[in-house]
């Protein structure tokens, strides 16, 4: 029961990373990675704390006996946190306009700019979607 | 095209259904909009010098003179702070160590998830570690600040938040919780608070500190 919710979760999880640009929240990934590698962490990785450089290292130096569900999981759920960052570097290309026409802002600080972005009429598709993905709104 | 794409938000939608409700997560991990909600309410900055205030937690963990009051009779060391946009959390730890354990991974991402959210981005965070009135006073003081300090470097290292935005400090049992019940574990709590906003940025032509909030940056 709890195995095939866990396996319909992590299907369905996978889906939008598949099927654009869409990313996964910071709070969904680390489900994930609890989730699929939560024993294999306390057994294994005791003492390394929720760090994606120390917890994939960790976890690929013992994949002898790392779990199946784990070696699935891990670099997915990794990569998703690496997603969600990389896309704030997306808003500023995606809003260049937008920050500097409407926010009269700069897009070397774009963060700065967000909070007007989300209020602004006139924003592109491109540009809310580039919001959506960085975990903005 | 269209389509495809509607297809991806609806499974987006779907998916922070699922995240929201999550009935698979070990521990009942808040919502990104329920941390929000609770620090979104920022009033005025306040002015905290927490190294000094380090200091003090240290020197008075230390104090075991006969007159020192029991833990439910000690004045709050830093009673300021409780007047601040505040989210109470709790944060599984092995024992004696400031390592989160899996089933609070959650917990901790959709802190990362509020502190890039579009509403709290003007502001500064400061994360205050306690521990419950158990073993020796001093200890606690020490573990409740690497505890504070680990949950500060998840959202730098893991989260990329920037580290300008988070500040971390220990209170041990210094300013317990729930003091009527000083070995409650409502003591053991994190506390993530709204301490202050970032300045406006200067003209564009200046701002090359890139995302990172260009606070006391002179120069």
């Amino acid at each position: 029961m709890v195995r095939g919710g866990i396996f319909l979760a992590a299907a369905l999880l996978a889906l939008p990373s598949v099927a654009a640009a869409e990313t996964m929240s910071f709070g969904d990934a680390a489900a994930l990675l609890a989730r699929s590698c939560g024993a294999d962490i306390t057994a294994n990785c005791r003492g390394v704390n929720l760090d994606s450089s120390r917890l994939k290292e960790c976890l690929s130096r013992n994949q002898d006996v790392t779990s199946q569900q784990c070696k699935a999981a891990y670099l997915q759920s990794l990569d998703a946190i690496q997603k969600r960052i990389a896309a704030r570097v997306t808003v500023a290309n995606a809003c260049t306009r937008e920050i500097v026409k409407i926010c009269h802002g700069s897009t070397k600080e774009t963060s700065k700019s967000v909070p007007c972005l989300m209020t602004a009429s006139g924003v592109s598709r491109n540009c809310t979607q580039a919001m959506t993905d960085a975990g903005y709104r | 095209m269209r389509t495809f794409r509607k297809m991806a938000l609806l499974a987006g939608g779907l998916l922070l259904l699922m995240g929201i409700k999550s009935p698979a997560s070990a521990q009942n991990a808040p919502s990104r909009d329920d941390i929000v909600a609770k620090l979104d309410k920022y009033q005025a900055d306040q002015e905290l010098d927490v190294a000094a205030l380090r200091q003090q937690v240290t020197e008075r963990s230390k104090m075991r003179g006969k007159n020192e009051p029991t833990p439910q009779k000690r004045p709050p060391i830093v009673p300021e702070i409780t007047k601040l946009p505040t989210f109470n959390v709790d944060i599984v730890f092995d024992v004696d160590t400031p390592i989160v354990q899996p089933e609070s991974y959650q917990t901790v991402g959709r802190i990362a998830d509020a502190m890039v959210y579009a509403s709290l981005l003007p502001y500064n965070f400061l994360i205050v570690g306690h521990i419950e009135a158990n073993g020796k006073r001093e200890a606690n003081a020490i573990l409740s600040q690497r505890r504070a300090d680990a949950i500060r470097e998840i959202m730098v290292n893991t989260f990329k938040i920037s580290a300008k935005r988070i500040q971390a400090v220990g209170l041990g049992e210094e300013q317990l919780l729930d003091s009527a019940r000083p070995n409650a574990p409502a003591n053991n709590q994190i506390q993530i608070m709204t301490l202050s906003k970032i300045p406006e940025s200067e003209p564009p032509a200046v701002a090359a500190a890139a995302k990172k909030p260009a606070a006391k940056k002179k120069k």
